[in-house]
């Protein structure tokens, strides 16, 4: 059995993150950026595996950012990752923003990210799981441990993705679906259809 | 490259997602392995018109599913592909942009060549796929994105005579379908209703038949459709079953008499270049519209040029069509570019003049 190589990437915010794991060795490439993410990351990828003197074909699973954040940001990502997985016939596992930054932090913790809008992304992780993810207004205050805003300090988020998925690969996963957490915005329509008449 | 090629083809550039298996031996006619089309319209059928969120979030989705249902279909491996094509443009970014990720990812890993799609390429190829129609043909691109005219040179020049300067019939008729209170999509609800309905008793004008050249308008024809039920509503309080037939009979009418006056010119234009096999293709969705296709087979009967009008699935939006285009691409000397990137805008015919969305972003299409 070929040693595990778990390839992870992210592009939910301003930035194209990756990260390769290999047991416990971690290779790690980010770069801050607002737009530009979808030119840059199969690049990204192929430097960071170069770096890491490993290639595609070595990778036993992928790892996956699936927000919330920028919706197109998220969805470059996962569909990168759902043909990265199709093509090497390897998994691809879905790890939301908020699980990653939770990752490795002692317990319980609140994870409170910036969601624009003056509004913030929010869920509480304690020792038995993971509450439900909620998007609140951005002047919320949290009694106990907070991570992100002035909080704890989250591992850096490809890394993350990277050492979850790897728990996560010896077991079924469903595809990496985008985590949005937002509606899309769209408004059913507002004029009625005419009145018809009986002839 | 002179053996066979087979390629696998994604489009996601509107509310259709498809991926599709075309294989081709020169000198035979291509085979289309698999062709899966996955629509929405169900999803965006409360907005009344597609809702490109919303259309984006289903094609990241359902992208994959489609790619491997067409190389199990067309029991084709991804090791026995010569190449991706993907649609990288024009149209709704969210869309075009996780088809073309997707089809990075898979050539990244697969180490096969991709090549980059124009989605009106694609259509206006069809006919070499269906019936190896030759250059240069006539092509009218008529559907709910786009209607133009085109002048297929060959696999890479395309010469535009003219187009709509603001929407597509295919608009039109969803937009008249939503204001009489008919089912979405419009073009089968309305000539539905058009064919038992009187087209004489409205008037609707017919835009920009008074000015030369194959350029076209509906917008104006919207407006004159909802003034028009506007002022039957102020009489009667509602429409009667008739007085809708009639509105759509008046609107379809209209539509078509646009279009064949506009076909007849870019004949013309075309007849100059003395073709062998002289010959009119149309693609999308409004040219399964039986008042609009009689009329144009009208139009080159006249004319003496052939009318070729591909089956429905390959005229309306598809993957295989994309898979053909980067078939004709490769055999040019087109072996495409891993960094390829998605185009919102993207003008068949960089030569003409923008018909739609000039400034410093471009002409869209």
């Amino acid at each position: 059995m070929r040693p595990n190589l778990v390839l992870a990437f992210d592009t939910s915010a301003a930035h194209c993150a990756a990260a390769l794991l290999s047991g416990d060795r971690v290779w790690l490439k980010s770069e801050a950026m607002e737009k530009g993410q979808a030119e840059r990351l199969m690049p990204l990828i192929t430097e960071l595996l170069a770096e890491a003197g490993k290639a595609l074909a070595d990778i036993t699973a992928i790892g996956v950012g699936t927000g919330p954040g920028n919706f197109t940001g998220v969805r470059i990502s996962v569909a990168a990752a759902r043909g990265l997985a199709l093509g090497l016939g390897v998994p691809a596992i879905g790890v939301t923003r908020l699980e990653a930054m939770a990752f490795g932090l002692p317990r319980p913790v609140t994870v409170v990210e910036d969601a624009r809008r003056d509004e913030v992304y929010v869920q509480r992780f304690d020792a038995g799981g993971a509450g439900v993810a909620q998007i609140m207004a951005a002047g919320v205050t949290f009694t106990g441990a907070v991570a992100g805003r002035d909080g704890l300090q989250s591992l850096p988020i490809a890394e993350a993705i990277a050492r979850i998925a790897a728990a996560r690969a010896g077991t079924a996963q469903p595809r990496p679906a985008p985590f949005y957490l937002r509606g899309a915005d769209a408004a059913p329509s507002s004029d009625p259809p005419p009145v018809i008449l009986e002839a | 490259m002179t053996g066979s090629l087979t390629f696998l083809g994604i489009e996601s550039s509107c509310d259709d997602t498809a991926a599709a298996v075309v294989r081709h031996v020169p000198g035979q006619p291509a085979q289309i392995l698999a062709s899966i089309v996955e629509g929405q319209t169900a999803l965006h059928a409360a907005f009344g018109g597609v809702v490109p969120e919303i259309a984006a979030r289903a094609h990241a989705e359902r992208l994959d599913h489609c790619v491997e249902q067409a190389l199990a279909e067309s029991a084709v491996a991804l090791a026995d592909l010569d190449g991706i094509a993907v649609t990288a443009g024009p149209g709704l970014i969210g869309g075009v942009l996780s088809g073309v990720m997707l089809a990075r990812g898979l050539a990244l890993a697969t180490g096969l060549p991709i090549v980059g799609v124009n989605h009106l390429a694609g259509h206006a190829l069809t006919p070499r796929l269906t019936d190896q129609l030759a250059f240069p043909y006539l092509m009218l691109l008529v559907s709910g994105g786009h209607c133009q005219f085109l002048i297929v040179h060959s696999e890479h020049r395309f010469e535009r005579l003219g187009g709509t300067i603001d929407d597509a019939p295919g608009e039109a008729f969803d937009k008249t379908a939503k204001l009489l209170g008919l089912n979405q999509p419009g073009g089968p609800a309305v000539q539905t209703e058009a064919a038992l309905g009187d087209a004489k008793r409205f008037a609707f004008p017919r835009p920009l038949l008074d000015r030369p050249g194959c350029d076209m308008s509906f917008s104006g024809l919207k407006t004159a459709l909802l003034r028009a039920r506007d002022a039957v509503i102020a009489e009667k309080g509602g429409l009667t079953v008739q007085d809708r037939r009639d509105l759509c009979a008046g609107f379809q009418a209209a539509v078509a008499d646009v279009l064949a006056e506009k076909t007849r010119r870019a004949l013309e234009v075309y007849a100059a270049l003395n073709p062998a096999r002289p010959a009119l293709a149309v693609a999308g969705g409004v040219a399964a519209n039986t008042a609009v296709r009689a009329r144009l087979q009208t139009t080159c009967a006249q004319a003496g040029v052939e009318f070729l009008a591909p089956p429905l699935r390959l005229c309306t939006d598809n993957a295989a069509m994309i898979a053909w285009a980067g078939i004709e691409r490769f055999r040019a000397g087109d072996y495409g570019s891993a960094d390829l990137v998605a185009r919102p805008r993207w003008p068949l015919d960089a030569t003409a003049a923008p018909l739609l969305g000039s400034g410093k972003k471009g002409a869209k299409a």
